[in-house]
């Protein structure tokens, strides 16, 4: 889209950009990495330094103290695992539902089709708090175990988000192709299948993406529900509970430690995901 | 001294809630396996809950509201047995008379609701002032006994080190943010000014009087001069960074700050620091806020005499003395003060017995099942004139006047 | 051909309520209760986690936290009845304290202005809970603005060809894959009010303040502080959308128009913001819903110094157990962001039909 193998002033604009950009984008995160590397005499320096530095000497002295503590609690592994768990699940079926949801409303002629939305979107208009009290006690009363409960219960946010987005990309889709698969034959659902779906891949994948850290990130429900299952615990909940050798203390470097190693597996994953699939499938599908 | 219990036919698992936290919960598991040793037939079980109590008792209220069976002993923090009484046993119930004696009275009283013991006293904590040994020395200063005192000293020290080219350096730094912290700071400062605590025993509020104007403004003449204007987002830790950063002079916090600063790894002020008493006003006494938590069993639970066995155990001479030892966790049983065994392990249990035998509680029994708001109230007013939003004298006018709303009470004089 | 005409009508029609079963069925099931519970609660005194029995109060819980006056505040006369003055001159007032109604429930001023020369107190019964709806509006508006254009810059970016391409779409995501409770605990150290922070740290070195700023603690700095990390946080998230929006755009409306002679700038205009104005749209409805929404920092980063709809929302039932006055005020925040939701629709037109 821009093209600047002519024109230097513009290059050096764009790459200024870029650069500051990346900057803002990564300094917190450099700064989590440093910070995970302190123990708590270097952390607790004036002025912040840059790298790890001995509180002393002032030489360059990282402690790896906090990767060995993190990861020798079986805590945060575990909460890794439920995380992931719970995230696939909430991905799948948020798509799933969603793209249903959002071919009817996209494409489907039927009555109620705005309050349909309207409902759906209202969904998410309530903060989390508010509805914890009243979840809590169905899913008590129900009996439903920790992870169930996460899941269905991430799904009041990534639902309605999901099926709005599929939605709006559904509505642009040209009518001819539904119209001609129609022609040759194909019912609706086929059509659905077959044509439609991929032609929304990008839509897919971000939202399935989006839907992804939002239950990645997700702490109050978790840390409700799985109060008494320590076994179920996701990972915030499980940083959450990061204590320090003695009550009231809060380990700030263990806990950016956790950060880091939370944050570089979800990048690299969805790098390759996000270019499997789209490389994959806009390759051929965009519309020519 | 702990009961034996007759063995059922299926192994019982008991549900401990609360702080899992490195040594405390190492010494919560230890005592557990001792119990578990003496008692088969009985699990224990410790579930770890968050560390902030904000969080904590949020997850609890979940348990209360949902009548939830799964949890039967919860460690509860000092100020919450009047606001949650309703959902524990009387431990009188459960042979509690035979072994309360020996704890504290202030906090057997606190746990007392309407005649109910409803938790046993686990281990205790009381505000402190923690000073620079070194730097008092360097200065040729003497440990402050009043708050002018404590200004002049600390304004000294500040200015000499800044000059030194220490330019982080701060004179006193004490948890002034918007939350339950500043109560225990702000009831030090009234009490040792008799200007009152808040709501006084008998049920009459105290908080609005010109001692209490006074104080208040002193507090709020610290922000910017000997205290960093950001101390009125401090809670314990962001004062502890500080002071065992090596930037302050004095520092209010609870005796866990000890252990944590003399780790000469950890800390820029090993070995160079002590804890004393609290200053007062010139015609005070100290005053130190009560801290501390205790034991409960939940009524929903499924086994209230095993339980109430097990947290009466937990709090026993045996585990309060393991932890007064190996983690510096101050007991609530007072001959625990003069063993030598405690005494040597840490020191300034028995130089400042007299603080934890008389530290200040926070109204929290009087003013059940309010206390809560009655402290939000009023960490709410003292935040508005530390910040300089509000006077003194018009948040105490309001603040009287919420009071008066919420509990009923009627105004009266504070009593010192 | 009328007869298949309704038939392929019927026939659609049946299979778009299959298709939206599911989705129905689950937030049947997740919603309707908590929600029906919190509309009916918020009409009763009820305690949370209490076996006190509620009563039912009507309307009086939305009375209390939305009640408001406007009341002049007099200046001090003395005793021959002249205004008194400071020593700068300037009007000394009386205390709000003594003009402040207190029936039927005591107000106390939000704000104070002076409106030709006489000077009013603008009074709720819930001040904190009306600086929390401003608080919140006002970060809503702020960081809503400031991550559309920065996520349309950074989607621009990354949909243009160079070479750092792929690494730009990696560093895009990091800042959205830090969990959210971590990274505001993380930007609370870096702005921390002494030189511990990083913020105070470099600004000190490069002299540009004399003073560490406390950047939670003064109220100038407060919301700004919440803004950037909002906007550190949740950029990647418009960035993304707009992006998905950006690469369903063919590239030969482009080529098309650059052979037309239409500079870059014109070919945003004409082609790229109207194409992706759907997808826009989306996010920007769901982007504000969301900060209308903001609890997690707000949390973290204030708890009780400043509060944001949710977090006064949260502090009430976990601290006060007012359940009946928590679900009154999930409400009225429902009611705000359906008033948002709803001007957003109709101005972006994003309707089914």
């Amino acid at each position: 889209m821009i093209d600047f193998k002519n024109n230097p002033l513009k290059t050096s604009l764009f790459i200024l950009v870029i650069a500051l950009i990346v900057v803002y984008l990564l300094f917190p995160f450099y700064w989590a990495v440093n910070s995970s590397l302190k123990n708590e005499a270097q952390l607790q320096m004036t002025p912040a330094t840059m790298v790890p530095r001995n509180p002393v000497t002032f030489e360059i002295q990282p402690t790896f103290r906090n990767y060995q503590a993190i990861f020798l609690s079986g805590q945060f592994v575990r909460g890794l695992r439920n995380s992931v768990i719970v995230a696939v699940a909430v991905v799948t079926l948020s798509l799933v539902v969603g793209s249903f949801a959002a071919f009817a409303l996209g494409k489907l002629r039927f009555k109620g089709k705005n309050p349909s939305l309207y409902i759906i979107l209202a969904m998410t208009m309530f903060p989390q708090v508010t509805v914890l009290a009243g979840l809590y006690a169905v899913i008590t009363r129900l009996g439903l175990r920790a992870i169930p409960s996460m899941i269905l219960s991430y799904m009041i946010f990534t639902l309605p988000f999901t099926t709005w987005v599929l939605t709006s990309f559904f509505k642009d889709l040209p009518i001819e192709i539904m119209q001609s698969a129609q022609v040759d034959g194909a019912s609706p659902f086929q059509t659905f299948y077959m044509i439609l779906l991929p032609l929304t891949a990008p839509a897919l994948v971000t939202t399935g993406l989006l839907a992804f850290i939002q239950s990645w990130n997700e702490y109050i429900f978790a840390l409700t529900f799985t109060s008494i299952e320590p076994a179920a615990r996701t990972v915030p909940v499980a940083i959450s509970l990061f204590s320090g050798e003695i009550a009231r203390q809060e380990p700030f470097g263990e806990i950016m430690a956790a950060a880091v190693v939370v944050t570089i597996p979800i990048v690299v994953l969805v790098i390759i995901f996000q270019r499997k699939i789209v490389a994959g499938l806009t390759a051929g599908a965009v519309k020519g | 001294m702990f009961f034996t219990v007759s063995v059922a036919a299926e192994d019982v698992t008991i549900t401990v809630a609360g702080g899992a936290v490195g040594q405390e919960l190492e010494m919560t598991e230890r005592a557990a396996e001792m119990y578990m040793e003496e008692n088969p037939g009985v699990i224990i079980e410790v579930l770890d809950t968050p560390d902030l109590a904000q969080d904590r008792l949020g997850l609890y209220l979940q348990f209360f509201e949902a009548e939830s069976s799964e949890v039967d002993v919860y460690q509860i923090d000092v100020i919450w047995p009047g606001d949650l009484a309703e959902h524990f046993v009387d431990l009188y119930d459960y042979g509690a008379e035979d072994i309360v004696d020996m704890h504290f009275q202030e906090i057997v009283d606190n746990n007392t609701v309407d005649g109910e013991l409803i938790a046993i006293p686990w281990f205790t904590d009381a505000g402190l002032l923690y000073y620079r040994t070194d730097l008092l020395e360097k200065y040729d200063l003497d440990v402050p006994e009043t708050w002018t005192e404590l200004e002049e000293t600390a304004q000294i020290i500040q200015d000499g080190e800044r000059e030194e080219g220490n330019e982080d350096f701060v004179g006193f730094v004490w948890q002034g943010d918007a939350y339950e912290g500043l109560t225990t700071n702000a009831l030090e400062w009234f009490a040792s000014s008799n200007a009152g605590t808040i709501i006084s025993d008998d049920g009459y509020i105290t908080v609005n009087n010109e001692r209490a104007v006074e104080v208040l403004e002193m507090a709020a003449g610290w922000v910017g001069t000997i205290s960093p204007t950001g101390v009125t987002g401090m809670a314990e830790e962001d004062a502890r960074a500080i002071f065992q950063g090596g930037n302050a002079a004095f520092m209010r916090n609870w005796p866990y700050a000890y252990a944590l600063g003399q780790d000469p790894e950890e800390s820029a002020i090993a070995g160079n620091f002590d804890v004393t008493t609290l200053p007062a006003a010139e015609d005070g006494e100290p005053a130190h806020t009560l801290g501390g938590w205790n034991l409960a069993v939940s009524q929903y639970s499924e086994n209230p005499e095993i339980a109430a066995d097990v947290a009466m155990y937990l709090a026993g001479f045996e585990s309060q003395k393991m932890r007064a030892i190996e983690a510096t966790m101050n007991p609530t049983i007072e001959e625990l003060y003069e063993d030598e065994e405690v005494l040597e392990a840490v020191p300034f249990f028995g130089e400042l017995y007299d603080v934890f035998v008389n530290a200040v509680a926070r109204p929290s029994t009087v003013s059940a099942p309010n206390y809560n708001q009655v402290s939000e109230y009023y960490f709410q007013a003292v935040h508005s004139v530390l910040t300089g939003q509000d006077d003194a004298l018009t948040a105490l006018e309001f603040l009287e006047l919420d009071l008066q709303d919420l509990t009923g009470f009627e105004i009266g004089e504070p009593q010192n | 051909m009328a007869n298949n005409s309704n038939d392929l009508a019927h026939q659609e029609a049946r299979l778009a309520y299959k298709l939206l079963a599911p989705a129905a069925i689950i937030l049947l099931l997740v919603a309707l209760y908590p929600l029906g519970q919190v509309f009916y609660t918020s009409m009763t005194d009820r305690v949370f986690a209490s076996g006190q029995e509620p009563n039912f109060v009507g309307f009086d819980n939305y009375r209390q936290l939305l009640s408001m006056r406007i009341v002049e505040l007099p200046p001090q006369v003395d005793d021959d009845g002249n205004i008194i003055r400071d020593d700068d001159g300037n009007i000394v007032y009386e205390r709000p304290i003594q003009v402040l109604p207190r029936e039927p429930r005591r107000f106390r001023d939000v704000w104070q202005i002076n409106l030709f020369g006489t000077r009013y107190l603008i009074a709720a019964s819930n001040p904190a809970f009306i600086s929390a709806i401003t608080n919140t509006l006002i970060f809503t508006i702020i960081s809503v603005f400031l991550e559309t254009i920065l996520g349309l810059m950074i989607a621009l970016v990354v949909n243009s060809n160079f070479k750092g391409r792929g690494a730009m779409r990696a560093i895009m995501l990091v800042p959205w894959a830090v969990i959210t409770v971590v990274s505001a605990r993380m930007w609370e150290w870096m702005l921390a009010s002494s030189r511990v922070g990083i913020f105070n740290t470099l600004l000190r070195r490069f002299d540009l303040i004399d003073e560490s700023i406390a950047f939670l603690q003064t109220s100038t700095w407060q919301l700004p502080s919440m803004i950037a990390v909002d906007v550190w946080k949740t950029t990647p998230f418009m960035a993304l959308l707009i992006l998905a929006g950006l690469q369903l755009i063919p590239n030969e409306l482009y080529e098309a128009s650059r052979v037309d002679g239409a500079s870059k700038i014109r070919q945003f205009f004409s082609i790229t913001l109207p194409l992706i104005k759907p997808s826009l749209a989306v996010a920007l409805i769901f982007r504000t819903l969301d900060a209308l929404r903001v609890f997690d920092i707000f949390q973290v980063l204030l708890a009780q110094s400043r509060y944001s709809m949710a977090s006064y929302n949260y502090f009430q039932l976990i601290n006060n157990r007012a359940m009946g006055m928590s679900s009154a005020i999930g409400v009225v925040i429902f009611i705000i962001i359906f008033v948002f939701a709803l001007m957003y629709i109709k101005a972006l037109g994003v309707d089914a039909e």
